[in-house]
């Protein structure tokens, strides 16, 4: 969905309260969602049970979306990010009625996603295929080194020296 | 000492979400009082969505849109929480409640659910640290003023990543001390002098962790 066409949804979310905008907004993107969670093995009831939590969210702060400076689609990642990482807490043991303090350190985003729109475009033009494979898979998908060695079948050393040369090439677009 | 590729790895394992309390911690306040590392976690959190955005849907069988209309009955109210990231936790600086490791030298160590440990550390003017080395990973970020050891000078907003390798003799700059956000994955080993006496403190100390 183009970028202007979702801020115009949200905008009649945020100002309007307008569930049909936000049913175009949850067509588009809970499946996405989903399939995030999918990814990052959780079950199809936890990954339902997140994706609610994230399209209430968007609900609910429609309004703190900025659109001059986010883009919608790097905003409900972080948030379906955020998701995550509480929901991982929650099943750790003996942590379940403490408070996460990660919870008060991932709400701001101070950058302005459009400014740096052609450094993204340089470092994927820079990354080869198999590059982006393996920051797909260790960063978003948050498979382990050892897990993506037996998956592709290489060496573990070789996982680890190929993402930290991805890294370090995509250091080099960022000045 | 290159430990570029070690804070990226620190910056990128926060934009995916994947780093534990402490360094989460250490790392939201990196990135707000270095815009150079924003920028980075920014360029990461923008890749990692253009993967959310390529990624094809996968129908959810029972959520329907209707049922994530809710009504604002929140309780957490992130909105009036102060920008940085570490009053968020401990609140006010002007009211921490330091702890007098030697003179010139106090600590106050974060709350963490976590392994690895995080604390603030407040050097005053001149003040040095012994030379030592470290079992595991220091990760330290100056917060305000500055100081200098034998690898240069870190102001406000610098991090340094030291391990085994790293012998050092950190001294707090002479006219505004220093304040420092340090997370040690391992305890400290001291050289010199008084090397072995620091060393059974350190040791001593680990029994009432």
């Amino acid at each position: 969905m183009e970028n202007t066409k979702i801020n115009d949804l949200l905008k009649k979310v945020s100002e309007g309260r307008n569930e049909i905008a936000f049913s175009e907004i949850f067509d588009f993107i809970a499946p996405k969602i989903n399939a995030y969670y999918i990814q990052n093995n959780l079950s199809i009831e936890q990954a339902e049970e997140l994706t609610q939590e994230v399209m209430s969210t968007i609900w609910l702060k429609a309004e703190l979306f900025d659109p001059e400076k986010s883009k919608f689609i790097t905003w409900s990642f972080t948030i379906a990010r955020n998701k995550k990482i509480d929901f991982y807490r929650k099943n750790q043991k003996n942590v379940a009625n403490e408070e996460d303090i990660r919870d008060f350190l991932y709400t701001d985003n101070k950058s302005d996603d459009y400014e740096i729109e052609s450094t993204i475009k340089e470092i994927t033009k820079d990354l080869d295929e198999n590059q982006k494979k393996l920051i797909k898979m260790s960063f978003f998908e948050q498979k382990s080194h050892k897990n993506i060695a037996r998956e592709l079948e290489i060496p573990l050393g070789t996982v680890k020296s190929r993402i930290r040369a991805s890294l370090n090439k995509m250091q080099k677009h960022i000045q | 000492m290159n430990t570029t590729a070690q804070k990226n790895e620190l910056i990128f394992g926060y934009s995916s979400g994947n780093l534990g309390e402490a360094k989460s911690l250490f790392t939201s306040m990196y990135l707000y009082l270095n815009s150079f590392a924003a920028k980075k976690a920014s360029v990461f959190d923008n890749m990692l969505a253009q993967n959310f955005n390529d990624l094809e849907g996968v129908g959810l069988k029972k959520l329907k849109y209707t049922d994530c209309i809710k009504n604002n009955t929140s309780k957490k109210q992130n909105s009036n929480l102060p920008n940085n990231p570490l009053s968020r936790i401990i609140g006010d600086f002007n009211h921490i409640d330091w702890k007098t490791i030697y003179k010139g030298f106090k600590e106050f160590k974060i709350p963490v659910n976590d392994n690895d440990s995080v604390k603030l550390i407040k050097m005053d003017p001149g003040t040095s640290v012994p030379l030592h080395s470290h079992n595991g990973k220091e990760y330290i970020l100056v917060i305000d003023g500055s100081f200098c050891d034998e690898y240069g000078e870190y102001n406000k907003g610098d991090m340094q990543i030291n391990d085994q390798q790293i012998k050092h003799n950190p001294t707090a700059c002479n006219t505004s001390g220093c304040v420092c956000l340090s997370i040690t994955e391992n305890d400290v080993i001291f050289f010199g002098k008084f090397g072995s006496a620091l060393n059974l403190f350190t040791f001593i100390k680990s029994f009432f962790k």
